[in-house]
């Protein structure tokens, strides 16, 4: 235990002398700091809006995050995910001569700390906008600190270290909890769009005594209950049977017996982790740990292209043994914001008598902001054959990126065809639009090797799009000054065609610069 | 004493590991060798207790997966894996204290020079390149002071000075009695370091040679010997 105690108290001062060298950790604390403040007033003004600054409120906040979070952690621990592990534990930790349920329980520190800060708001909460005494809120701290977080240990020993209960089971058990939370969550849904988001609706639906009876977790919310709103019946009942089921769960993780059998899942979530952590630094979109490796189709095919343009066609090939050839989940996005646009705004829209400007609105929005765009002209930079090809560098980045604007042409027919046809768009302006788009993504593209140039690593991949973004809109921006100007003084139907040549003239522009960045790889910083 | 005796072990339906049984003696250095995908790696990485398996592994008679038997025994795996913001010297002195080792501070700063580490010592984990980290590793699993080790494809990423000290080392340790397990690709870099060889294919030891029963040969001349390839 105490090498564990000194592998976590010597991480943590390292990392906060390391942080406190580093300008980004600073501003990205001082932004996370800001944002909790102002999601914390946000959802409290939130909960007096719609009334539920009554010690009620934090009844139904209590129950609904007690249901989620339990059957949420009892997923991932059936599974073995739910504890982050690092390659360095499966080396130095998993073969040391230490109890591998110690391992376990004190790698698990950060989900500790998560219930611990959760339980923490909601007790402010509790004091500041739920308007509960102070001695019931203390109280709930600490059955929430306490006790849920020693039951959610209990779960994690049980599920990690059992080796008995079979892996067939314990999948249906997972499936079986998805059904109930997607049952559930609609459930939730319906009910409130029957009867409105009130709290007496709220309520009402979670003083259904059922609720309360679900083992364990139904328990945990009686005691709750027991706590802010007093004594009933039921609740006695269910808190008894709580603690009891507590006391069982502590009893039975004592003497339960573990070897150090779930190492091997464990080693295989901390490549997994390290491999997903690394993916996302190089800017990759990943939505879940559980993106099954990629598979790759067969293809026949040879790269005749000499020079520059053989880069473009070993991409081609690459793409050809995608499973969705060039389109990836950025065009899920594109499908969603078409249909959600098309159908949602079309009235409003339409109304205005120029919808073509809302199209283009919307254009100019997504790719700006949009930023997990990650192709293969990325990984580009990163090879070294790049630089040694026998080429213009400016013919280099052409080709590099060729394929990224074929693949913005398509996601920006996606969007601006379906928008187009609902809204009732001209469709010369249609084309100019997907054009547009075509033009922005490219621009982006050269504007991100520029940050990258400029920045480096020092501000990360954050500081890097930041760069990006006020480099961009600024620029672009005053291109759509002088549109919109010229719009209104002249004839509204210069818009679209100042906008796209402003675009094309700043996208040239930004291609010489960026061309710079071929020249030689020692400019990576 | 390292006993492997009726390990298998299966990853789905893909038996990699066929009961395989071996022991390597006290004070002699066992190499395990084979070509890609024959099974080494299942089998070290049942030995240092990160995969479950089939049969029994016991390290000086005591069953691995007990805390008894990894006291004494010392892992240094293909690719090392450092804590990013843990130090060279930090990495050395967690271990100390996980194994309860009585190496002394003298003797850690003679096993950092040893390994020209010594002025790398303050260096974070994240900071080390994959030569330095497998020397690191290699520093960590001397810490414990062993009965048993296991080194897997230790030279890779090592300099030449590196390559020499480790195979000092490993004969000191061999004279003192501690038990040695090698798998390596690099013949020619355990030819004067072997006493007894296991050679493994699909999933199965397909023969051993003690150094003595050997008549002299050369490794690789063993080795393409039993899987039938060309020197």
């Amino acid at each position: 235990m105490r090498a564990l105690i000194y592998l976590t108290r010597r991480s943590l001062i390292n990392n906060l002398k390391k942080a406190v060298r580093k300008p980004t950790t600073l501003i990205a604390l001082i932004f996370a700091v800001l944002y909790v403040i102002f999601m914390a007033t946000s959802l409290g003004s939130l909960a007096v809006s719609i009334r539920l600054d009554s010690v009620r409120g934090l009844v139904i906040i209590a129950t609904l995050w007690t249901i989620y979070i339990t059957l949420g952690n009892f997923m991932a621990y059936s599974s073995r995910k739910g504890v982050i592990f690092r390659p360095a534990h499966a080396h130095f930790v998993f073969t040391a001569p230490i109890s591998p349920k110690l391992v376990l329980v004190s790698s698990a520190w950060m989900n500790y700390l998560t219930s611990a800060a959760v339980w923490t708001v909601l007790s402010i909460g509790g004091l500041t906008v739920f308007q509960v005494p102070a001695w019931k809120v203390l109280l709930f701290f600490l059955v929430g600190c306490v006790f849920e977080v020693t039951v959610e240990l209990c779960i994690m020993v049980f599920l990690y270290t059992n080796d008995r209960l079979p892996e067939k089971l314990m999948g249906g058990i997972r499936a079986g909890i998805k059904v109930f939370l997607v049952a559930f969550t609609l459930a939730i849904v319906l009910y409130f769009r029957e009867n409105g988001l009130s709290v007496e609706s709220a309520s009402a639906f979670i003083d259904w005594p059922v609720l309360r009876m679900i083992p364990v977790i139904g328990w945990q919310v009686a005691v709750y209950r027991l706590i802010l709103l007093g004594p009933t019946t039921l609740n006695l009942i269910c808190t008894v049977l709580y603690l009891a089921s507590a006391g069982i769960f502590i009893t039975a993780v004592f003497r339960m017996k573990c070897d150090g059998g779930y190492y091997e899942e464990a080693a295989k979530f901390a490549d997994d982790y390290a491999e997903i952590r690394q993916r996302k630094k190089n800017g990759e979109m990943i939505l879940s740990m559980n993106e099954k490796k990629r598979r790759f189709r067969r293809v026949k095919d040879k790269i005749t292209a000499k020079g520059a343009k053989a880069i473009f066609y070993r991409q081609l090939l690459e793409y050809k043994k995608e499973r969705f050839f060039i389109f990836s989940k950025v065009t899920l996005i594109c499908v969603i914001v078409a249909v959600v646009c098309s159908y949602s705004l079309r009235e409003a829209v339409n109304e205005t008598g120029v919808p073509e400007f809302f199209l283009l609105g919307i254009v100019a929005y997504i790719s700006l902001i949009m930023s997990g765009y990650l192709g293969k002209w990325e990984s580009e930079l990163k090879n070294p054959y790049l630089f040694l090809i026998p080429d213009s560098s400016l013919k280099k980045l052409w080709y590099a990126t060729a394929m990224e604007h074929i693949k913005a042409l398509a996601d920006g027919c996606i969007i601006c065809i379906p928008i187009g046809i609902f809204w009732h768009v001209r469709p010369i302006y249609i084309v100019f639009c997907i054009l547009t788009y075509v033009i922005i993504q490219a621009d982006r593209l050269y504007t991100k090797v520029i940050a990258q140039s400029l920045l480096g690593n020092v501000f990360g991949k954050t500081g890097q799009d930041l760069l990006r973004m006020v480099i961009q809109i600024t620029l672009l921006g005053l291109g759509a000054t002088a549109a919109v100007l010229a719009g209104i003084f002249v004839n509204p139907q210069l818009v679209f065609p100042i906008v796209l040549a402003y675009c094309m003239l700043i996208t040239v522009g930004m291609a010489i610069l960026a061309s710079l960045r071929f020249e030689t790889m020692e400019q990576l910083v | 004493m390292l006993e492997i005796q009726g390990l298998s072990k299966s990853y789905g339906k893909n038996l990699a590991v066929d009961n395989v049984s071996f022991t390597v003696p006290d004070g002699r250095v066992g190499i395990l060798l084979g070509p890609n995908g024959a099974g080494k790696s299942t089998i070290i990485k049942s030995i240092a207790g990160l995969l479950r398996y089939r049969g029994a592994i016991r390290i000086e008679g005591i069953p691995s997966r007990n805390i008894e038997a990894k006291r004494i025994f010392a892992y240094v795996p293909e690719i090392p894996s450092m804590f990013d913001a843990l130090t060279v010297r930090e990495h050395v002195e967690y271990i100390r204290m996980a194994y309860g080792s009585s190496i002394s501070d003298e003797e850690v700063e003679e096993l950092l020079k040893e390994f020209e580490m010594e002025d790398k010592q303050d260096k974070l984990g994240n900071e080390l390149s994959k030569g330095m980290m497998q020397k690191v590793s290699i520093c960590c699993a001397l810490a414990v002071k062993p009965k048993v080790i296991l080194l897997d494809e230790p030279m890779v990423g090592l300099d030449p000075a590196a390559i020499k000290t480790l195979k000092e080392v490993v004969l000191k340790l061999r004279d003192q009695g501690v038990t040695v397990l090698i798998s390596t690709h690099m013949l020619e870099m355990v030819e004067e370091l072997w006493d007894i060889m296991f050679v493994m294919e699909k999933g199965h030891i397909i023969g051993s040679y003690n150094r003595e029963d050997a008549q002299g040969k050369d490794l690789d001349e063993l080795f393409f010997e039993m899987t039938g390839g060309e020197k």
